[in-house]
Formats: structure tokens, sequence, C-alpha cells
């Protein structure tokens, strides 16, 4: 038998019944996992097109008896949802392009440029991941305010480029492209600038892509700390805004809140589908590195 | 061997009487360069608050008429608030829930989805949809399927069981709270255990089963161990995360009832933003960072080791 055919388990091992009963378990499982997955996030969908006495009545279920793709153009009435969408938009690319030029800059230097002390500067920017993020949360805000960032977007734009995880990211994926391209590069004459923009750069887009679907997944989906920076409603996230219009409000109809609920989801998850390949690769790669 | 070549490249040019400095300085000009937007914005967004944390902790914080010196005040009041105690408490319960209830989850379908022999892509899409949706979206969606009348107690009323108000009652809102964490989370952890799993050499369960070892006993001896490092860095990342948890508590029930949600770092929140202590707040986050960062150099170390 080939050895890339088999797992734990064997074809031999299948033949057992008591295996057999354990691993229709084991599939019953993933099945109920599966379905327990699905069907809430379906039920978003759903109750946004249902009208709001089916979503309320009980017990609930699942398809709509009866269509209201209205709610929809109602819960783009309720709130204003392409400004926080253009808000979200802004601060996912400001902070998309602070983080591909700060730190891509600064982890090709410490990966590749062989300056003198690069372990003090890798030090430096490394000992940040020691200290819990919440205990500086406070201090954090506090510092914005005094330097008068409070309500701007290079609140988030600026900060962006202090971010140790990214950081160690790039220079791991510098640390793989082979030192002899840039060798080549130094003796045909290029200088460091342009070996960096003509040949790091165009190397690594696939961990810019990485790098991008996390900058876009943080700027979609937090909303803490946009609400305490923001304070103007024109400037909210599209998340901040759904927390504070949507999930805290009483007054709203369910079947309107969940439309809103559902087009908020939408984005996210056809990136997702469009890309799972290669996002859940990230994911497997890049989490343990962290 | 960058040395070796910007030697060769140099040499002709560079009279060997110029000063050692002033060469070096001009052939590491770039990699400086490239090294100062980040050196400039680390400082300012993290060494500087980093370092007001620990100075403002002496502080009380007023933005109008300035800040004065007070001592150990701040930490005498943080100490002495009964509501510290109970946040303390919260936190540990919270921890302790994560891991009872959280922790195993992705070990086990990571290894039961490596055993799929059809469909596997499609479970693992699955599995991680749902860390693909939005918190606030979470929150709306599993506040109405906790709710009394929502689909969850339905299904309690259809088993002939009582109903539950999950969120509202003390006994079961934290527990329903790392319920929902859990099913949220546990794609993306799933995910990094597979990679384990399958990255486990298949020669190694054929000779083991040639050896007599059946299912179990190739479960417990050869895939568990080979995950060991991953699942003690895995438990430690969840303990650092979970010991900072505010998100949920905050979103879904402020901390209540009844203070049983009340986290540690969801206090450190209300004392800044509710009570407007910015003082106080920094105080916690130091006592705070005392306790946590003994883990992260732990982390820290593990990490190197697994690489």
């Amino acid at each position: 038998m080939k050895s890339a055919d088999r797992g734990i388990l064997s074809e031999h091992d299948l033949k057992k019944t008591s295996n057999k009963i354990v691993y229709g378990i084991m599939v019953l499982v993933i099945i109920i996992m599966v379905f327990t997955m699905l069907y809430p996030i379906s039920m978003t969908m759903f109750n946004g097109l249902k009208s709001n006495q089916e979503v309320n009545s009980f017990p609930p279920h699942l398809i709509p008896q009866e269509w209201h793709f209205e709610n929809l153009s109602k819960a783009m009435e309720y709130i204003d949802l392409p400004m926080f969408l253009r808000n979200t938009l802004y601060i996912f690319a400001g902070n998309m392009i602070v983080t591909l030029v700060v730190l891509g800059m600064a982890s090709f230097s410490i990966s590749r440029m062989n300056v003198p002390y690069k372990k003090a500067f890798y030090f430096f920017f490394l000992m940040t991941l020691f200290i819990p993020a919440t205990s500086y949360m406070i201090p954090n805000f506090v510092n914005l305010k005094e330097l008068g960032l409070l309500n701007q977007y290079a609140a988030f734009w600026l900060p962006a480029g202090a971010n140790t995880f990214y950081f160690l990211l790039l220079k791991n994926f510098f640390d793989g492209i082979h030192p002899e391209i840039f060798e080549a590069a130094r003796i045909d004459g290029a200088s460091e600038p342009r070996s960096f923009f003509t040949i790091a750069v165009p190397l690594s887009i696939p961990i810019f892509a990485t790098l991008a679907i996390f900058i876009f997944s943080t700027a979609w989906n937090d909303w803490f700390w946009p609400s305490l920076v923001m304070h103007s409603e024109e400037k909210y996230t599209l998340a901040t805004a759904v927390y504070k219009y949507v999930i805290n409000v009483r007054a709203l109809n369910t079947n309107i809140k969940f439309a809103i609920l559902f087009i908020v989801t939408l984005p996210p998850v056809i990136v997702f589908l469009i890309f799972q390949k290669f996002i859940m690769r990230g994911v497997a790669l890049s989490a343990v590195k962290g | 061997m960058n040395q070796t070549a910007s030697m060769i490249e140099q040499h002709p040019a560079i009279p060997e009487s110029k000063p050692y400095k002033q060469n070096r300085w001009k052939k590491n000009f770039w990699g400086y360069m490239f090294l100062v937007p980040a050196i400039i914005i680390f400082i300012m967004f993290m060494w500087v608050p980093i370092f007001k944390g620990f100075l403002y902790s002496f502080y009380y914080v007023d933005f109008v008429k300035g800040n004065h010196f007070v001592g150990l005040d701040n930490y005498s009041r943080a100490l002495s608030d009964p509501d510290v105690l109970k946040a303390v408490k919260n936190t540990l319960y919270y921890m302790v829930l994560c891991l009872i209830i959280g922790f195993w989850v992705p070990i086990a379908f990571a290894i039961a989805i490596s055993e799929l022999r059809k469909f596997g892509g499609f479970v693992r899409v699955a599995a991680y949809l749902p860390f693909v949706v939005p918190g606030v979206v979470l929150y709306g969606l599993w506040r109405w399927l906790y709710d009394p009348v929502g689909p969850i107690n339905a299904l309690l009323t259809t088993l002939g069981l009582d109903q539950i108000s999950f969120l509202t009652e003390p006994k079961w809102s934290m527990i329903s709270l790392v319920f929902m964490e859990t099913w949220q989370q546990f794609g993306s952890g799933m995910l990094i255990y597979l990679a384990a799993v399958l990255s486990i050499p298949r020669d190694w369960y054929e000779a083991a089963e040639i050896d007599g070892a059946g299912v179990w006993a190739r479960i417990r001896h050869i895939t568990l161990p080979s995950m060991r490092n991953l699942i003690i860095l895995m438990l430690i990342l969840q303990i650092i995360a979970t010991s900072q948890g505010y998100q949920s508590q905050m979103a879904l029930l402020d901390g209540g009832p009844n203070n049983t949600t009340l986290t540690y770092a969801l206090l450190i929140v209300k004392y800044a933003f509710t009570r407007l202590d910015y003082g106080t707040a920094t105080a916690l986050g130091m006592l705070m960072f005392i306790v946590l960062g003994g883990l992260g150099i732990l982390q820290f170390k593990l990490n190197k080791e697994d690489n």
C-alpha cells in the first residue's frame, strides 16, 4: 500500500466492526459540527428576509414563508451604510499602505541589509510582544488624545506601522528569499532602495496578500477601538456603527436588524470563499509564528 | 557573504586611508534609512504609551486642568476596590471555562477531520466560516439564538427540557459567552492543528500498525506527542488571550448580570471610560502587565524552540 493513502487509520482498520462504529460516530459528530456552523450563519441571512412577525414566532424556522426582499432596502435606509463602508475602506487602505511601507522597509533592512547592531534593532521591535496589549490600552488612548489625533484617520494609519506581528511575518518572508538575488543586484550596481523596490517588493506579493487579508479583517471587525477613537458619527466604521445603532437598540425590528447584519457579513464571507485556499494556508503558517 | 560582495564593489573606489567609521556609515546609510520610519512609529505609538502607562499610574489624569502626581493613590484605590477582586475571580473562571469548554475542541476536530476520506475541504471551510463573520454580527446573532424564544430554547422545549435564560441568569451567562466564542474561534485553531497532524509522516502509523498498535494507541503515542510543542504553545497563547478578554462580555452583557461577567480587562475599560479615572485604569493595567509579562517571555522561548 502506498503510504500516502492512509491516515491514522488504514484500510485494514476499517474492516473491524468496533472501528467502523467509532468512525461512524466521528463522521456524525463532524456532520453535526458543520450543521451548527452553517445553521446560525444561514439563519442571519434568512431572518433578514422574513417578515418581522415571522422572525419573532416560536419555534423559529429556517426558510422564510414569504420573502421580503424590501428589508434590504429598508436596512440601507436605516443607517448610512455606504458612508460607514467608505470610512472602513479608508482605514483599511491607509493601514495597508503604512504597514507595507514602514514595516516592509524595516523588516527588509533587518533581514537583508546587514546593518550593524541589527540584533539590537530587532530586539527593540520584538520586545513589544512581551507586553500584553490590554495593559497599555488606556495609556495608548491617552497618548493619542495628547497627540491630538482623536477623531482623525491618522489615529489608525500611523499606529498601523507599529505592529510587531506583521513585522515578523514580513521578516520571515524576506529571510526565505535567496540572498544571491540581492548579491547579484548589488554587483550589477543597484542601490539598496532599488533592489528593495524592484526585486523584494514584486517577490513579496504573496505575503502582501496575506497581510491585506489580515488588515482587512481587522478594519472590518474592530468595533471597540474605533468607537473610542472616533467620536463623531460621520467617521464611525461599519462595525462600530452596527454596534452602536443596531445591536444595542431595542426599538429596531428584528428582521431589519438581521438584514443589516446580513449585509455586513456578506463581503468578508465572499472574500473568504474566493480566496479560501490561500487564506487557510496563511492561517496555518502565520498563527504559529506570531 | 554580503560583506565579501560589498568589499569587492567598494575596493577600487575608496582609498584605504579613509577613516573606517565614515566608510561604514556610507555603506549602511540605506539600511538605517529603512529602519528610521519604523523606529519613530514604534516609539510614538508603542514605547511612549507603555512608558506613559508606567508614569500615569502614579498620576491623576485630567485632560483639562493637567495631570498631577498622586503617588500610590491609584494603586491603593485599585487594590481596595471589591470589584477588582470580583473581576480577578471572574477572569480566572472565564479562563478555566475556556480551557474546559474550548481548548480541546480544535485538537479533537483536527484529528477527526484529517481522517475524513471525502468532503475534507468542505468541512474545513464550514468550520472556519464563523471566524470570518464580524464580531458585531456574532453578538447580534447569538443574542437572538440565546433568546428565551430563540432556536436553542425551542430545541430544549422539543426535547422536553426546561427553558434556560442563557444570558440573564448569572449561573449561565459566562458559560454562554464561552460557548459562543468557542463556536466562533475553534475553526482557526483547528486549521493550525490540522497542518501539524498532516505533517506527521504516514509511515510512522504504518510501522506502528505492523507492530500491533491499535487506533487509540497510535493517536496517543504518535499523533499527540508529535503535536506536543504546538499544543503547549497554543495553550499559552490562549491563556494570554483569555486573561485579557473583555469584548464579548462588554458587547453582550456589559459585565452583568450582577457583575458576573465583569472581567479584569473590562473593569479597566470601565474605570477609564465610564468613571473617567484614567490613572486608576492605568494602574490596573500595570498590575496586569506584571502578572502577564512572565507568560509572554515563556511563550517566546517555546516559540523559538519550536522553529
